[in-house]
């Protein structure tokens, strides 16, 4: 695994070339890469995020046999640039006794914190911006902004629907952080380590290998992370901060144009964040089902489909579920996070380390076909 | 050099959020502020190599702390409230005039340099150190000091933190009838 994508493209021979241009000056070089390379992400992300809107449209529209968006392009694959188009062209209205440097923060730190996750999510071997030592605990933490954003959106609206809708987004966004926290670290343990590329290479080979099928409490593990990550990300059977029956549209109710699109942005972009990280920990990431001596670019293009197919998947599942199940109340959130998900996460975690001590670190493949 | 301009960049968030947590008159924004000299704090942590230090300071101040100061604020009142409620602003002119606050700032640059005086050395150690360009994972070594060498010191403070968060639970509990 390589330890930043700069490092991974030093071993190519056009790097040379780079290398003679710019002399000395590596960190410079470094930082150019940096910069393109995230600029890259960022574009392909933020067009991820607004094809999620039209994913979501369109799946929901199957699920409740309409017709959803088919006016613009193909199958009205193009509705997400018109809706851009829209939003940026709106007008910016804000409140009369709105906070204004609040107001205009909000949006921002929502999506700098999504933005910022990017820099650890392993998309391939190579193309990992960064594989940081304490990559998932990054993440984790970094992450938080979106709760300060959430929050500060609702603060400073200066409207009752607004601020009813952050109040219970942060709440529910740091009960949340608790049995997620803890079925990651249940997989850290597994792992021996925080970094992406550390857990990730211990998944390599068949799915038998994979960490959601190394043991019974990790596989309960992944069912508890994903529902925590439903509810951090906000989504439907979790999305009371921006529930549109009782808060009209929730902390974002008094956006408009760009900025409540950047809040849209942000919750989408989330959402495929937190499946990455979900197939990334349990469904062994990017790695193909066999093992390969050479490293080639087609490779790593492979490596990104993979990575992105199951997060897709992952992304659908988490549609499905909003236009499949029904709002929880609020005092229902509360006694579902800490009644039964977080005993349950804390269970899993000492069952994890049981099962390390016991079978040696073996997984339940292994176990019954006695490979190693 | 990349390193050290990351360091001065981190160390200007810090000090002008830490000023304008001061300044600011909004008790929101200050919040807002301290998040930013925290996040600042984080960066000079990361440009130090120690990794784990900068992710959990931001972990648990931007996380936990600042969210909840921010509760906490909006709950009591927020903006404008403790300066006419306790009447600071009226207070000010009687706390000194420019005489007493000229000697205070001199005593404060004095003191201030002295102190740097004092931790002179130690800042040339941070220098050395900001030097080595191969950053070392310090999650291992901490663990493992942590478990070994300082097991006490470690068992005794997350004994006071599980008392700390027994208490919390008790005081928020809803009294019986």
């Amino acid at each position: 695994m390589n330890q930043t994508v700069v490092t991974y493209l030093a071993q190519y021979e056009f790097f040379d070339f780079l290398l003679k241009i710019f002399g000395q000056n590596t960190s410079l070089l470094a930082f150019l890469i940096f910069f393109l390379i995230a600029a890259v992400i960022v574009g392909i992300m933020a067009t991820v995020g607004g094809l999620g809107t039209y994913a979501e449209r369109k799946i929901s529209a199957d699920i409740q046999m309409r017709m959803g968006p088919n006016r613009v392009g193909p199958y009205g694959i193009l509705q997400f640039l018109a809706d851009g188009v829209k939003m940026m062209t709106k007008e910016d209205i804000m409140p009369k006794d709105a906070d204004k440097f609040l107001f205009y923060l909000a949006p921002m730190l929502c999506l700098v914190g999504v933005f910022a996750t990017l820099a650890v999510v392993p998309f391939s071997a190579g193309f990992t911006m960064t594989d940081l030592n304490v990559g998932v605990f990054y993440l984790i933490a970094i992450s938080s902004l979106v709760g300060v954003g959430v929050f500060l959106g609702g603060y400073a609206s200066n409207s009752k629907w607004s601020m009813l809708g952050g109040m219970r987004g942060a709440s529910q966004i740091i009960s949340y952080e608790i049995p997620v926290t803890l079925s990651i670290l249940a997989i850290t343990l597994l792992a021996g380590g925080m970094g992406f590329g550390t857990i990730i290479g211990r998944q390599e080979g068949l799915p038998t290998n994979w960490y959601i099928f190394h043991n019974p409490f990790a596989f309960i593990g992944f069912f508890v992370y994903f529902i925590g990550a439903m509810a951090e990300t906000n989504r439907a059977p979790f999305d009371l901060p921006e529930a549109e029956s009782e808060l009209v549209s929730g902390y974002h109710t008094e956006y408009t144009g760009m900025r409540f699109g950047f809040f849209a942005l942000a919750e989408y972009i989330e959402v495929f964040v937190v499946c990455g990280v979900a197939v990334a920990l349990f469904l062994g990431g990017f790695n193909l089902p066999f093992h390969l001596e050479i490293d080639i670019l087609p490779i790593q293009a492979v490596q990104f489909g993979i990575f992105f197919s199951k997060t897709l998947a992952l992304y659908y599942v988490i549609i499905w579920a909003r236009w499949t199940f029904p709002r929880l109340r609020v005092d229902q959130l509360m006694s579902v996070c800490w009644k039964y998900l977080t005993p349950i996460a804390i269970f899993n975690l000492i069952g994890c380390a049981v099962w390390l001590v016991v079978f040696n670190g073996h997984s339940i493949a292994d176990l019954i076909f006695g490979s190693h | 050099m990349f390193h050290q301009i990351l360091f001065l960049m981190s160390a200007a968030l810090t000090l002008i959020c830490a000023v304008a947590v001061l300044v600011t008159k909004n008790m929101m924004h200050s919040c807002i502020f301290l998040l930013g000299s925290l996040l600042g704090i984080a960066g000079l942590y990361a440009t130090l190599g120690a990794d784990f230090v900068a992710v959990s300071q931001i972990m648990v101040y931007v996380g936990g702390v600042v969210i909840l100061m921010l509760f906490a604020v909006m709950l009591t009142g927020g903006k404008d409230f403790v300066s006419k409620a306790q009447n600071l602003l009226g207070l000010a002119p009687s706390m000194g005039n420019k005489w007493t606050f000229s000697i205070a700032g001199l005593v404060a640059v004095v003191f201030g340099l002295t102190s740097f005086l004092l931790i002179n050395n130690v800042t040339k150690v941070v220098t050395i150190k900001t030097q080595n360009d191969e950053f070392v994972s310090t999650v291992n070594q901490l663990g493992h000091l942590l478990v070994k060498n300082h097991v006490l010191a470690f068992e005794i403070s997350s004994v006071l933190l599980l008392g700390a968060l027994v208490g919390a639970a008790i005081i928020a509990r809803p009294k019986r009838q």
